[in-house]
């Protein structure tokens, strides 16, 4: 059973090593500040949080007087 | 069974929370620095924009109308402890001076490693280019709508633009 676990953690290190080493392989060159903005931006991620408490803010309040999309699309579409 | 107003307004809504919220969470995060503000931030940005969805007037893009809320927001929120936080512009000189591999691609080894440094950078910038970067990072904005939101033509943009990237990567290699 031990060894059983001991194996386990040495196949647990071994994958967190491989892990380690995709990420330090994975250097990055940026051209200029914006790219690398960009590329932050795209792995970040937004806190599911906020959709809720939105959800809960919003569920409070009546909706706006005149649906906005009608002075986008007069009315056309919703 | 048709929705009624309000479940449309509902629906919309969620389309333009879904398609803005990174853009909006980004800049929070990124211009105050904290997740904890920037969650907080981004929920009163798009709360603020529920309750005047009917005052928007379609002459900008949803886009830039979010971020000229956001950037009010997130400058309202700074305001307080700007001074704790940014070099003054007598610093900015040091930085563009300094002799910085600026024409030299920006490089990070490790993934996780470039929001920290990205964020050390950018408390390190005056806020008027820390703004700027952000703002021109995001590619649906022109630099007419990135002009118009900080209040600058596009040619003053591209000017400042230029010695906002000298600025952030001679004060990125300080963060290795």
């Amino acid at each position: 059973m031990k060894q059983q676990t001991k194996l386990s953690e040495e196949q647990q290190s071994r994958q967190v090593g491989t892990e380690q080493q995709t990420q330090q392989s994975a250097a990055r060159d940026f051209t200029n500040a914006e790219e690398m903005l960009r590329y932050d931006a795209a792995h970040t991620t937004v806190p599911p949080g906020i959709a809720q408490r939105l959800q809960k803010s919003t569920g409070d309040l009546p909706g706006p007087k005149t649906a906005w999309w009608k002075r986008l699309f007069g009315g056309t579409q919703p | 069974m048709e929705e009624s107003p309000a479940d449309l307004a509902a629906s919309e809504f969620s389309c333009l929370y879904a398609e803005n919220s990174r853009a909006i969470y980004y800049l929070a995060l990124r211009f105050l620095g904290d997740p904890q503000k920037a969650e907080d931030a981004t929920h009163d940005v798009f709360l603020k924009a529920f309750r005047k969805l009917d005052q928007f007037r379609g002459e900008a893009s949803l886009r830039t109308w979010l971020y000229r809320i956001a950037i009010n927001h997130c400058q309202n929120l700074r305001q307080g402890w700007h001074d704790r936080h940014v070099f003054s512009n007598a610093d900015d000189a040091v930085w563009e001076n300094t002799a910085a591999r600026t024409d030299s691609p920006l490089r990070v080894l490790e993934i996780k490693e470039l929001g920290q440094r990205i964020q050390k950078t950018l408390d390190g910038l005056p806020d008027e280019y820390r703004l700027l970067l952000l703002l021109v990072a995001d590619e649906e904005l022109s630099y007419e709508q990135v002009g118009a939101l900080v209040g600058q033509s596009p040619d003053a943009v591209r000017g400042k633009l230029h010695r906002a990237r000298k600025t952030f990567a001679a004060l990125f290699e300080k963060t290795a």
